[in-house]
């Protein structure tokens, strides 16, 4: 009788070890989802600064700003003349060397394009302002 | 002999350990991007660098339509779907991809929706 009693408790402790493997199955199933869903998408971009409508006046007219205008025909004015767009990265690095603390301001007409804007906002990094806002203009 | 075939059985648990601190860990890092849903032709610029981090993406076509998390919303519909976008996931910044034909205005507008609705960190998609 006593026998039989400490057999069944043997065979109860081997039954109470957990069978681990479903577990595991389902843990690596798990893993494998989030390291396929995991989408490491990579965009490259520049950074953009939109001033508040409070202050995009008086930054504009602030003397220290550089300011480039692209109008509605997508052409690129500085100081009052049309330039190229491989004539940018010269003018601004000129204005930049002169007084380094100038931010860019460009003011992009509605009907300009953004390839445009893009094209400037590269001048200017390549310039090494990277202070770049962007204005709306009339 | 019975002893061996006890010692060949293999100690599962550290590999599960490991299992779990990695599915923890993708777990964590999933962040489940929203792609806008439209392709673009993005302007080319040398410096264009990778922001890193989760991001926002909001595109716009050459036809100057605005997509957001695969659908198409006009701009007074722009500023409520950043801000729950932004409410998912809040250290988020934006990257608006705008189609080289794309015209400014709408491109401004959206940066200011992307202002009302409070992320500052907005950056405009370029290809190196």
């Amino acid at each position: 009788m006593a026998r039989k009693h400490i057999a069944s408790i043997k065979v109860e402790t081997e039954e109470n070890e957990i069978n681990l493997t479903p577990m595991l199955d389902v843990v690596f199933i798990m893993l494998i989802f989030f390291i396929v869903t995991a989408t490491f998408i990579r965009e490259t971009s520049i950074e953009a600064n939109r001033p508040d409508q409070q202050e995009s006046v008086p930054v504009v007219q602030e003397d220290g700003a550089i300011l480039i205008i692209i109008d509605n025909n997508d052409d690129i004015w500085m100081n009052g003349l049309i330039i190229d767009d491989r004539a940018v990265r010269p003018n601004i690095q000129r204005l930049h060397a002169e007084n380094p603390d100038r931010p860019v301001v460009i003011q992009a007409e509605p009907n300009s394009s953004a390839e445009t804007l893009v094209t400037v906002m590269d001048a200017s990094r390549q310039a090494d302002v990277y202070n770049i806002s962007i204005t709306a203009g009339g | 002999m019975e002893d061996e075939r006890e010692e060949s059985e293999i100690n599962l648990t550290p590999m599960l350990d490991v299992v779990f601190i990695m599915l923890i860990f993708f777990i964590v890092t999933a962040v489940f991007v929203r792609e806008p849903g439209v392709d673009v032709d993005r302007p080319v610029a040398q410096t264009a660098t990778d922001p890193g981090g989760g991001s926002i993406f909001i595109a716009i076509t050459a036809n100057d339509e605005i997509w957001i998390d695969r659908r198409e919303i006009d701009i007074p519909g722009a500023k409520s779907q950043i801000e729950r976008l932004s409410s998912e996931n809040p250290e988020a910044g934006i990257i608006i991809q705008a189609d080289s034909e794309s015209r400014n205005e709408v491109l401004i507008a959206v940066m200011d929706a992307a202002k009302e609705a409070g992320v500052a960190d907005i950056t405009i998609a370029a290809g190196e």
